[in-house]
C-alpha cells in the first residue's frame, strides 16, 4: 500500500515525531511504500538543518533524513508554517533578505496542496498529532 | 472500518468523548502515547461502549511502566499491530 504521513508536533515537545518515525519505519519494514512525510504546524521544526540534540538521544531530523536516504521517502514541509518559524532554505532566505538558512534537502518546502495531492493519491494518509 | 487513534489520556483531556461519538458500529479505537493510560483497569470504563474494539500501542504502556496493567478487555499490539490495524481501516482519525 501507498502511505503517508502528515506530522504536526514539535520534535522534543511532544512524542508526535517519536510516534511518526516509529511507525514510518514499521511500514517500510512491512514492505508498504510510504510516499511522503508533510511537516505541517509545529512539525516543520523536524526540518530544521541546524538541530544538535544530544548525542544520546534520537536525532529526529537525521532520522527522516535517512528515511528519504534509503527508501526514497519525500519529506515536504509546508512554506507557510515554516516561514512564520524562520525555516526557510536557501532561495527563501536570499527572498527575505535573511543572512543564513535553516532548512536544506532533502527536506523541500512546498504548498499545502501538495498535502491534499497526497491525501488523494495515497491508500493511507495517517496524522500524528501534538 | 474506520481507525481512531487517541493520544491523551482520559484522566486529563476529554478528546476521547469526540472520538467515541464519531465511531462507527465497526470503528476501531487505538490508544497510543499517553492515551494508553485509557487502557488501565480504572479508566477503561470511558470505553465501555466500545468493548472488544479497543486496543493499545505496547511500545507506550512499556515507556510508562504499565506493560502488563491493561484491563484484560484491551487489545494490546505493538507498531507492527499499529501499521496492521491501518491496513485493515479505510480510513484513519486521529484525536489529539
Amino acid at each position: 500500500m501507498r502511505y503517508a504521513i502528515l506530522l504536526m508536533g514539535a520534535p522534543y515537545s511532544d512524542q508526535a515525531s517519536h510516534s511518526a518515525l516509529r511507525f514510518a519505519r514499521a511500514l517500510l519494514a512491512r514492505g508498504h511504500r510510504l510516499e511522503a512525510v508533510f511537516f505541517y504546524h509545529d512539525g516543520v521544526y523536524n526540518a530544521a538543518r541546524l538541530s544538535a540534540p544530544p548525542q544520546d538521544e534520537p536525532h529526529l531530523t537525521d532520522g527522516w533524513v535517512a528515511l528519504h536516504e534509503t527508501h526514497g521517502v519525500a519529506l515536504q514541509v509546508c512554506i507557510a508554517a515554516a516561514l512564520r518559524r524562520g525555516l526557510m532554505d536557501e532561495r527563501e532566505a536570499a527572498r527575505h533578505g535573511k543572512a543564513g538558512h535553516s532548512v536544506e534537502a532533502p527536506f523541500e518546502l512546498t504548498g499545502v496542496g501538495q498535502l491534499v495531492d497526497l491525501s488523494q493519491r495515497c491508500d493511507r494518509l495517517v496524522t500524528f498529532g501534538p | 472500518m474506520k481507525l481512531h487513534i487517541v493520544n491523551r489520556s482520559p484522566a486529563s483531556h476529554r478528546v476521547h468523548e469526540q472520538a467515541l461519538a464519531a465511531m462507527g458500529p465497526e470503528d476501531r479505537l487505538l490508544l497510543i502515547e499517553d492515551g494508553v493510560q485509557g487502557g488501565l483497569p480504572q479508566l477503561v470504563r470511558h470505553f465501555e461502549a466500545i468493548a472488544g474494539r479497543l486496543y493499545a500501542q505496547r511500545e507506550d504502556l512499556e515507556a510508562r511502566g504499565l506493560l502488563g496493567r491493561c484491563d484484560g478487555s484491551v487489545q494490546v499490539v505493538d507498531v507492527d499491530g499499529f501499521v496492521q490495524l491501518t491496513e485493515q481501516a479505510e480510513h484513519t482519525l486521529s484525536w489529539y
